[in-house]
């Protein structure tokens, strides 16, 4: 063989490997559009758009495979009435009323809806009554196969799939380019308020711009399904999850805001993995790793921590948010002293009731759940301390708790090391890799945080778990004992329940404590303005990993004691990322803010679903996936959780029936004036609805 | 030695010279104003004092030590404070929380053991002095109100109020009266006045009410597009001809 | 909709209209969620009246411009606008009606470029060589930002970002003005201009409702002035009265 020979051989194979990636880029191009065209237009950087997608193709799926509807009418249904009805739906009852809120805070009404969704629908049209099998395109006879230059093999799917991605990519950026209405859109987004002292309507935009994306959702949903081959069996939500991924990598290349950067960026990913997985070699472990299920995540990650264009974001400050009133107090130290107080009695009623029963009457089973609430209070408390605390969002505490808990098992199994000191190496570990994680992506903030957390928590998933130095043997540890120290065994179900609440109790202290004090002030500041913050000494990048490892910390002790409750490492059951996004989401539900927040979402995660929705409810248990992912819509006007919000309406409501409020009048004269509250009348500080 | 200095300060942004070789020199206890028209570049310098953006030519010096290189909070720790033109608090917190927190970053080490151990939680005595100064400024019994509930004039009270809590030997004001009308600027200068005695910091100002730099300071730079176009003592620099011709107008002292 | 307007109790010191004015608060109450702002304020500006709405810092103005404009609803008492029902109405509604309200601060879109501010306030009313039209004599007006044509309007400094908002509505004559903090971080020479143009407008037959501190210019240039204290109107008459009024409540409040 000569090198000639050799050398045409792998040319051949790379102008085959461009034609077959071309196709999969336009997938990718596609859906990163369709993230850029839904943060263009609304400012929400929208996570759910798997489930819109998903809602479509199943639509289209459950009219034209399974009611045999012909094409057109299922395509008609799917994608032109149902995803723009869809969007509509979502404008109108959700993002309209959210839109001074952080990217962070409809980030995560966007993940309540990515959980809700799918199930919602489910349920209604009973999807999953039988196996969804077989779904198909909806471009008649796409399977038929082209040559192009009579060698290269594409189907007709690819090609109409090709066409419709530069098309759309065309459309709207003439749109934005050249027309009147895209220069509302985009105004819409920065400042409705100052768009309607223009002339303009300004929800009649915001409707049409979300029906718009929600189009392409849609469209988007409909044509993936036969290019994509994790839909293409099965057609489950979940089916979108990688190549949203690899998407958002390519929406990262143009910072989410450019069209054409998406374009490019999507059909690029998409040679790339192509080309990788034609000329690079196998035998490499990493190598071939990055040919498989690694290399959308990696890239994503490299994109964002490298990507120069990809910056903090600065809040785009909308002039007129001061037309709003101020959302309310979100500290927990903003709380009466009434209310600490009846808060206080709360809890010793509800602690001493449930000690009654744990140690007098509960059976084993309910032993068991009560500790599984014990342990998952403490799992929830790193995300009060990350969320509540720092104000961000960190989708990897799964990882964190599944790092203590292969800890714990490593330790005991491999060198016989006490248990305990194994799950505290694991959080000593979990902590360590907190924090160099938290160098580059902390810099970012915000959704960019978001994104790279989650990305690093998919890559541990798919990767990291399958080495035995993680996660074990293939059975992914059996047998983790119970601790024994100090001379008490706590094997027996009742002293590890004691153990699990005396470590929550040192958790709980330990927060709060950092919460009231200089750390907690940093990051509060931090939180409200970065400049400003740095501006009075505020040491940001400390602030920051110390969060992020703290909170890697009692993540990892919680999954190590859950590991010992469980007596092995239920990684697939317990630690899967895309439960970490229902973990975050009933937290945020429940309050962040607070201890008790944390504590409440651990009793609600274990509790609910078994005791109110199955027994007495008798419901799905995936209702509980609609009724939490809907109500982390709240998070964006109650961020202190709906409890907490519950409690100082009830308080306050007490209060106003004793005591009319004392206003804090300012002396007249005295310097700046009026407070806001009072007024000149006798009746100053009264609530609006007050006045006679 | 001057205690804070800017040498030869020049940025650039795309197309514009924002800075060209400015230089400037604050001593303790000295009140100076920094007037021109806008987009002269005031807020830009301050910008490059702080380190919040860094010149492409220049140095700066606090008390002697060379900082250019040095990143924003390590300035803020030497003793430099600062308001900002277009204000920058922190949303989500109370008035009181502001000061609080300034108090807190400025004498505490943070450390977070301490932090573990509880010593770190604030003290009555520190949240006296918070509402002591509030109330010197005109913003006695606002101490618990959130900060988005707070008219502009107001915020930027706040904002004086917690450049003065981080205890600064060095304070720049960027436009604090504006919002604020003439008897309430003038109650704000006899505060500055009264507390910048007790302290000795040194003051550089920025305002475009000229009413206030007259009566207020005692020497003036003035820039223009971005070069520094006269210096010396206010009273003098008012009668410049040629900032009257690029800045003032035909406005008069004491007649507004 | 169209009916004349009511004789409804008119507030003491003010003259009964003849003609339907442009703009009339009826008692009107509005607050913040739990924070109440303004306390039966009646206010009417005229065909062609200027008024200036004075107050101190924290006094309500802001809110009454909101109200004004449709951003901020009521919670008791009516607006109306040309006679016509305005009180629940949304604020696009009020732009149409020939409302233009330039709000405190820097009111401009920070990711547009200049052009594209101006473009879209223009192109409601202009077609695309009205625009062009419109865009020449906006910058005109104010040469410093027509340099910065295709800066992105958040990095603009503050006052260019001010010139920015004012030349959205001062090409323009609209049926009624309200321009809130019309001076704010404008330097002096600027501000003689801007006061320049707006008697023009106001030659024209626009109705002008200004807030300002700086009193000289405002008193100058309206018919009458309104004073606002703790969110009610505590005195309001015709500007020549006013200086001595409004100067004496003023002086004597922040002089304690
Ligand atoms: N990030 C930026 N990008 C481009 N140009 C900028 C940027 N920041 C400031 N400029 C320009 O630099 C010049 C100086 O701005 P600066 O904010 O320092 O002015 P200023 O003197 O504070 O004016 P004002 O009195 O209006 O506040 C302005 O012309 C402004 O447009
Ligand atoms: N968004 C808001 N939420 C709550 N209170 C506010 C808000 N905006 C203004 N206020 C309060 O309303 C009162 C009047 O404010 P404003 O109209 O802005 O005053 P001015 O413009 O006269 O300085 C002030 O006491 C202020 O604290
Ligand atoms: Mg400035
Ligand atoms: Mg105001």
């Amino acid at each position: 063989m000569t090198a000639s020979v050799l050398a045409a051989g792998v040319l051949e194979d790379t102008i085959r490997a461009f034609f077959q990636g071309l196709p999969i880029g336009a997938g990718f191009a596609l859906v990163a559009m369709s993230f850029v065209l839904t943060y263009k237009t609304s400012g929400v950087f929208n996570l759910a758009f798997g489930a819109q997608a998903f809602i479509s193709a199943a639509t289209y799926f459950e009219l034209h495979v399974r009611r045999d509807w012909p094409i057109w009418a299922a395509v008609l249904v799917a994608v032109v009435l149902v995803a723009p009805v869809l969007g509509l739906l979502l404008e109108r009852l959700i993002f309209r009323h959210v839109h001074a809120s952080s990217a962070v805070a409809k980030l995560v009404i966007s993940l309540g809806l990515l959980v809700a969704l799918p199930e919602l629908f489910k349920l209604i049209v009973d999807y999953n009554r039988e196996q969804p099998f077989g779904a198909v395109g909806i471009i008649p006879d796409g399977t038929t196969i082209y040559r192009l230059f009579g060698r290269y093999p594409v189907t007709r799917d690819e090609i109409a799939a090709f066409v419709i991605v530069v098309a759309a990519a065309v459309a709207l950026a003439a749109l934005f380019r050249n027309t009147r209405l895209g220069l509302r859109i985009r105004a819409v987004v920065q400042s409705p308020r100052m768009t309607e002292l223009n002339g303009v309507n300004a929800d009649w935009v915001s409707s049409g711009s979300w029906m718009l994306s929600s189009f392409f959702a849609g469209l988007a949903g409909v044509l993936l399904v036969p290019t994509t081959s994790s839909l293409g069996t099965v057609l489950e939500p979940t089916g979108y999850f990688p190549i949203v991924i690899s998407a958002l990598a390519a929406a990262a290349l143009g910072r989410l805001v450019s069209l054409p950067a998406a374009l490019f960026g999507g059909l690029l990913l998409g040679v790339v993995t192509t080309q990788m997985r034609t000329h690079v070699p196998r035998d490499n472990v990493i190598l071939a790793e990055l040919q498989g299920p690694a290399l959308p995540y990696v890239m994503l990650f490299a994109i964002i921590v490298f990507w120069p264009a990809i910056r903090r974001q600065v809040a785009g400050a909308d002039p007129l948010l001061g037309v709003s009133p101020p959302p309310p107090a979100l500290a927990a130290t903003s709380r009466s002293r009434g209310m600490t107080i009846y808060t206080r009695i709360m809890a010793l009623a509800f602690f001493t009731a449930v000690g009654i029963f744990t140690f007098g009457y509960a059976n084993n089973f309910w032993i068991s759940r009560i500790t599984h609430s014990v342990i998952f209070s403490i799992i929830f408390l790193s995300i009060v301390v990350f969320t509540g605390l720092g104000g961000q969002i960190a989708l990897c505490q799964v990882t964190f708790a599944a790092i203590g808990a292969f800890g714990a098992m490593q330790f005991a199994q491999r060198w016989d090391i006490s248990v305990m000191v194994g799950m505290l190496a694991g959080a000593a570990i979990a902590a360590a890799v907190g924090a160099v994680l938290s160098i580059p992506v902390m810099r970012l903030g915000g959704i960019w945080l978001a994104i790279a957390t989650l990305a690093f928590a998919l890559f541990f998933h798919d990767v990291l778990v399958k080495y035995s130095w993680v996660g074990g043997s293939l059975f992914h540890g059996r047998g983790v004992p119970r601790p024994e120290f100090l001379g008490v065994d706590f094997s027996s179900r009742e002293n590890f329940l004691i153990l699990c609440v005396a470590i929550l109790v040192l958790v709980g202290v330990l927060v709060i404590l950092i919460r009231e004090s200089s750390t907690g002030m940093a990051l509060r500041a931090l939180r409200g303005s970065e400049t400003a913050a740095e501006s009075i000494g505020v040491i940001s990048w400390r602030s920051r990993v110390i969060v992020f490892s703290v909170s890697a910390g009692i993540a990892a002790i919680g999954g190590g004691l859950l590991a010992m409750e469980e007596r092995l490492v239920g990684y697939e059951a317990n630690f899967d990322p895309q439960t970490g996004l229902f973990w975050l989401v009933i937290v945020v539900v429940l309050g962040t803010r607070t201890v008790e927040g944390g504590i409440q979402a651990g009793v609600a995660f274990v509790i609910f679903p078994e005791l109110v929705l199955h027994r007495w409810l008798g419901l799905d248990g995936a209702w509980r996936y609609v009724l939490f992912g809907f109500a982390a819509i709240s998070f964006a006007r109650h961020p202190e959780g709906l409890l907490e919000h519950g409690k100082r309406r009830s308080q306050a409501l007490m209060q106003s029936m004793f005591a009319r409020r004392q206003p804090a009048m300012a002396p007249a004269g005295a310097g700046a004036g009026a407070t806001a509250g009072d007024g000149p009348p006798a009746d100053a500080g009264a609530h609006p609805g007050d006045e006679p | 030695m001057s205690l804070l200095a800017a040498e030869g300060i020049t940025k650039r942004f795309a197309g514009i010279t924002a800075l060209d070789d400015v230089s400037i020199a604050l001593e303790e206890g000295e009140r100076v104003g920094l007037i021109g028209p806008n987009g002269a570049g005031k807020t830009t310098l301050f910008n490059c004092l702080l380190g919040l953006l860094r010149p492409e030519a220049g140095s700066v010096s606090f008390d002697g030590h060379d900082i250019t290189r040095l990143p924003v909070y390590r300035r803020a720790r030497l003793g430099i404070g600062r308001t900002f033109q277009r204000v920058e608090l922190f949303s989500g917190s109370s008035v009181r929380d502001h000061l609080l927190f300034a108090h807190r970053i400025r004498s505490g080490t943070g450390a977070l053991w301490k932090d573990v151990l509880g010593l770190g939680l604030p003290k009555p005595a520190e949240i006296e002095s918070c509402d002591a100064l509030l109330e010197s400024l005109g913003l006695g019994g606002m101490g618990d109100e959130p900060i988005e509930a707070l008219s502009l004039g107001q915020s930027r009270l706040v904002e004086v109020a917690r450049a003065l809590m981080t205890q600064p030997r060095v304070v720049l004001l960027d436009e604090p009266s504006s919002g604020l009308d003439r008897a309430e600027t003038n109650a704000l200068a006899e505060t500055l006045a009264r507390i910048q005695l007790e302290q000795g910091f040194g003051l550089l100002l920025v305002e475009h009410d000229v009413e206030l730099v007259a009566s207020f300071t005692e020497r003036t730079y003035v820039l223009n597009f971005g070069r520094l176009i006269t210096s010396g003592d206010t009273p003098e620099v008012m009668q410049d001809p040629e900032v009257r011709a690029a800045y003032l107008g035909d406005f008069v002292a004491g007649t507004q | 909709m169209n009916g004349p307007a009511e004789t409804a109790a008119a507030p003491v010191a003010t003259p009964a209209p003849l003609e339907i004015p442009v703009l009339e608060l009826r008692h009107v109450n509005a607050a913040y969620g739990p924070f109440r702002a303004l306390f039966d304020v009646s206010l009417t500006v005229g065909e062609g009246e200027t008024v200036a709405l004075l107050g101190r810092n924290g006094a309500g103005k802001t809110t009454v411009a909101r109200v004004a404009s449709g951003l901020v609803e009521p919670t008791e008492g009516e607006v109306m606008v040309d006679g016509n029902d305005f009180t629940k109405v949304r604020a696009h509604r009020y732009a149409k009606a020939g409302v233009v309200h330039v709000p405190e601060g820097r009111a401009v879109f920070g990711d547009f470029t200049v052009e594209e501010n101006l473009t879209l306030a223009f192109s409601r009313t202009h077609d695309r060589s009205g625009v062009r039209n419109a865009l020449t004599r906006a910058f005109e007006l104010f040469p410093p930002i027509a340099q910065r044509r295709r800066q992105i309007a958040g990095t603009l400094s503050g006052g260019e970002q001010r010139m920015l908002a004012m030349a959205r509505v001062l090409v323009e004559s609209p049926r009624l003005l309200i321009a809130d903090e019309l001076s704010l971080g404008l330097a002096p020479i600027v501000t003689d201009e801007v006061y320049a143009v707006l008697g023009r407008i106001r030659d024209a037959g626009t109705s002008l409702l200004i807030v300002e501190q700086h009193m000289g210019h405002a008193l100058a240039l309206c018919d009458r002035a309104v004073l606002l204290d703790h969110g009610a109107i505590s005195w309001q008459g015709p500007t020549e009265e006013a200086a001595e009024a409004i100067g004496a409540a003023l002086f004597d409040a922040g002089a304690q």
